[in-house]
């Protein structure tokens, strides 16, 4: 993974600064979608990263659209990443045309297949070309690509003022559903689960880098606070947490289409879930007044912190599925199941 | 700031084989005594340490000319982290496997190797660890053990505490100042491998809170040593000491010392209706272990490309010793149940020993202050 790793980090984190520079957080915020950084991502062909090659793309697989959303969670991309690329995977796996149109992905639960339930939180939903609704149904994993004209949406934000909007179908999701052969609806939630932990994991290591620098900066009592030990103790806590989650984070990359896949993103998801509120705090401590402030670029991270934290299930939620998976699955014991986690 | 690494490793058919073995021959062993099986690396056995010898999972890092394995730090691991999880009795030989072969293999000098390692392997040698005194706990550069030079070697003269299994190991590796302390604190510090039987070495047993009789206060009275029993450089004791740390730290002994009790509790949730609420803790608790397994092969893997990581081994000590002591409080709540000194098996056994032994998890080999001062100066704080 690692040569994958030099290779998308050394050619997006231009573009991904430029972002950072440019007014698109704000625009965001008021409901503008920052249509001039979304045509430099595509112009750079970053879209078409998990594709192969024979489809026009970088024949990085989802392991390289992983290590490129992880980028994009250090750097706050004000832009549909995750969703565009995990869209734009499915509906390769299903055979479908793939344009450079923005798409989203929904899974929907068994009770929004059959009658007519809105979906709350769906990213992007207002600037999207269309949904990319999967469910499951007589056991059989769908995708229906619904475009924009065959559903209405209410817009909305999370606590970054990112799109997270709700959705009300005015269509059947099973009228023109093709099936998906060989991935289940659960698995994709769980892609979707890993996405945000790698966002989460990216934002987690930008907050201890500002944290630690603006530590050695700040001076008070006569020296930097980054000196007092009741501050460097937190701060190591804060590293340690970081560190956690990019391993839990690598791990689960790591077991993908693996029989572990499923159990290392839950892992994943609760240790960077659980690192992100603990950051969040610590840094907001340690910037004081001056990170309360909008000026200041850390709200653009522990803002994101707080709200991936609770997106695609928060890590009470994956701890309880994970703990009744070990509980009622593995009557062999624990052990053995923990370390078949690796390439053995 | 320079990023903790944690690159992830995976293991291989290599190791899968290994697993294997170590489980088949834990197989045969039966199960351990339930009262010994939490912090089952403090357990002393030397006869079970043999047992290991003969398989060949001890010193299986070191070269072959010294009778070792020459097998890698990850075989290693899948060696440990099983019978660590199986709860077996391997405090006997636990430091010197772990520590003193491997700071002998980096500082020591060609004779003390070949004297020496062979006869760790055979499971002939345990050493105990000289560093903390009576006033020198967290400040190990405060030591007031003092080596002074006479003819042919050294006269050692002080006294060491918390020394685990003193009593039966039959060598020490003991920090002592060989010079005053100047501004440089961590100057004139040198290391020394003591016989423990050697006359002027007395050995007073202290009992714990748990009831075991495993460390120690000794006292040196005059304790000559020759100056072939000087680790590496006189007054380099200080950069040897936090070399061996590295090797001290980060290894699933610091995660794993409770988890006797975790296998249990989960025996018994599936047994009985589960709450949702005992699931999430089952999950929590499930998924640290789970990281904090991934972190610590990465460090085996960086100590098996030769690198010392020093920041990463604490990051994986704090973090797991955090765990093994935070297991036990948690479990109580969802068995519902009270903890037993003296009951024979069972959980309300399990529950008593890891909350009395706790205390001492985020002690041994650095506590936790300590510790985040290593990570803070590693993020470049200090």
């Amino acid at each position: 993974m690692n040569e994958l790793v030099t290779l998308v980090e050394e050619s997006a984190t231009r573009l991904f600064k430029d972002f950072s520079e440019s007014d698109a957080y704000d625009l965001l915020e008021s409901g503008v979608f920052p249509t001039q950084l979304w045509k430099d991502f595509l112009a750079d062909g970053w879209l078409r990263t998990t594709l192969a090659e024979k489809d026009d793309g970088a024949g990085l697989g989802l392991v390289g659209g992983y290590v490129l959303m992880r980028l994009a969670g250090y750097h706050s991309a004000p832009l549909p990443i995750m969703e565009s690329l995990l869209s734009l995977h499915l509906l390769s796996e299903a055979g479908l045309p793939i344009t450079d149109d923005l798409f989203v992905p929904v899974v929907l639960d068994n009770e929004q297949v059959g009658g007519n339930v809105p979906m709350t939180g769906v990213p992007w939903a207002h600037n999207a070309a269309g949904l990319v609704v999967i469910f499951t149904f007589n056991e059989i994993t769908h995708i229906n690509l619904i475009p924009s004209k065959n559903y209405t949406v209410t817009t909305s934000q999370n606590m970054a003022g990112e799109p997270r909007d709700n959705v009300q179908l005015n269509v059947n999701p099973l009228n023109g559903a093709e099936q998906l052969k060989d991935i289940t609806t659960s698995q994709i939630s769980s892609w979707l689960a890993l996405g945000k932990s790698v966002m989460t994991a990216g934002a987690l290591q930008r907050v201890i880098e500002r944290t630690v620098e603006y530590a050695n900066e700040r001076s008070q009592f006569g020296r930097q606070i980054g000196k007092f030990q009741a501050v460097q103790q937190q701060l190591a806590v804060q590293a340690e947490m970081t560190s956690a989650a990019n391993c839990a984070v690598d791990a689960a990359i790591n077991h993908l289409g693996t029989a572990q896949e499923w159990e290392l993103i839950a892992c994943a998801k609760i240790t960077t879930a659980e690192a992100a509120g603990y950051a969040a705090k610590t840094a907001h401590a340690v910037h004081a007044a001056i990170g309360f402030t909008h000026e200041y670029p850390l709200q653009l991270s522990t803002r994101r912190l707080w709200s991936w934290r609770d997106e695609y299930g928060n890590e009470q939620e994956w701890s309880t599925r994970l703990g009744n998976h070990v509980i009622e699955s593995n009557t062999d014991g624990l052990w053995p199941w923990l370390t078949t986690q690796t390439g053995e | 700031m320079q990023r903790l690494n944690f690159e992830p490793v995976l293991t291989g058919k290599k190791e899968a084989a290994l697993r294997s073995d170590v489980r088949r021959f834990l197989a045969a062993q039966g199960a351990f005594s339930p009262g010994e099986v939490i912090d089952s690396w403090s357990v002393c056995n030397p006869e079970f340490s043999r047992l290991i010898a003969a398989e060949g999972w001890l010193g299986m890092t070191w070269p072959k000319e010294y009778g070792g394995g020459g097998r890698s730090y990850l075989e290693r691991y899948v060696v440990i982290e099983e019978l660590l999880a199986a709860g077996a009795p391997v405090g006997a030989h636990w430091v010197a496997d772990r520590q003193s072969g491997p700071l002998l293999l980096r500082f020591g000098t060609e004779e003390q190797r070949q004297y020496f390692l062979p006869k760790i392997v055979r499971g002939e040698c345990f050493f105990a660890i000289g560093m903390s005194e009576a006033n020198s706990g967290s400040d190990l550069a405060s030591i007031k053990t003092r080596a002074e030079r006479v003819d042919g070697g050294w006269l050692v003269n002080g006294s060491k505490i918390w020394t685990s299994w003193a009593h039966v190991c039959q060598q020490m590796i003991t920090l002592c100042r060989t010079e005053a302390p100047t501004k440089d604190r961590h100057a004139g510090l040198s290391q020394f491998i003591i016989d423990l039987s050697h006359e002027g070495v007395t050995i007073n047993p202290i009992k714990n809170m748990a009831g075991e009789e495993h460390f120690n206060e000794i006292f040196f009275d005059n304790v000559f040593v020759p100056d072939t029993r000087v680790i590496g450089e006189v007054n380099q004791g200080w950069s040897q000491v936090m070399a061996e740390l590295a090797f001290e730290r980060s290894g699933p002994e610091r995660f794993l010392s409770s988890y006797q009790l975790l296998e249990a509790a989960i025996e018994i949730l599936r047994a009985k209706d589960l709450q949702q609420y005992s699931a999430t803790i089952i999950g929590q608790f499930t998924a640290r272990l789970m990281v904090l397994r991934q972190m610590s092969l990465s460090v085996a893997n960086q100590l098996q490309q030769g690198k010392l990581p020093v920041n990463e081994a604490s990051v994986v000590k704090d973090l797991g010793t955090s765990f093994e002591q935070e297991l036990p409080d948690a479990l109580r709540l969802i068995l519902s149940t009270e903890a037993r000194l003296d009951a024979k098996q069972g959980v309300e056994r399990l529950l008593s020993d890891a909350i009395l032994k706790s205390p001492s998890f985020s002690l041994r080999g650095g506590t936790r202050e300590i510790l985040r001062g290593i990570i803070a100066r590693g993020l470049g704080l200090r």
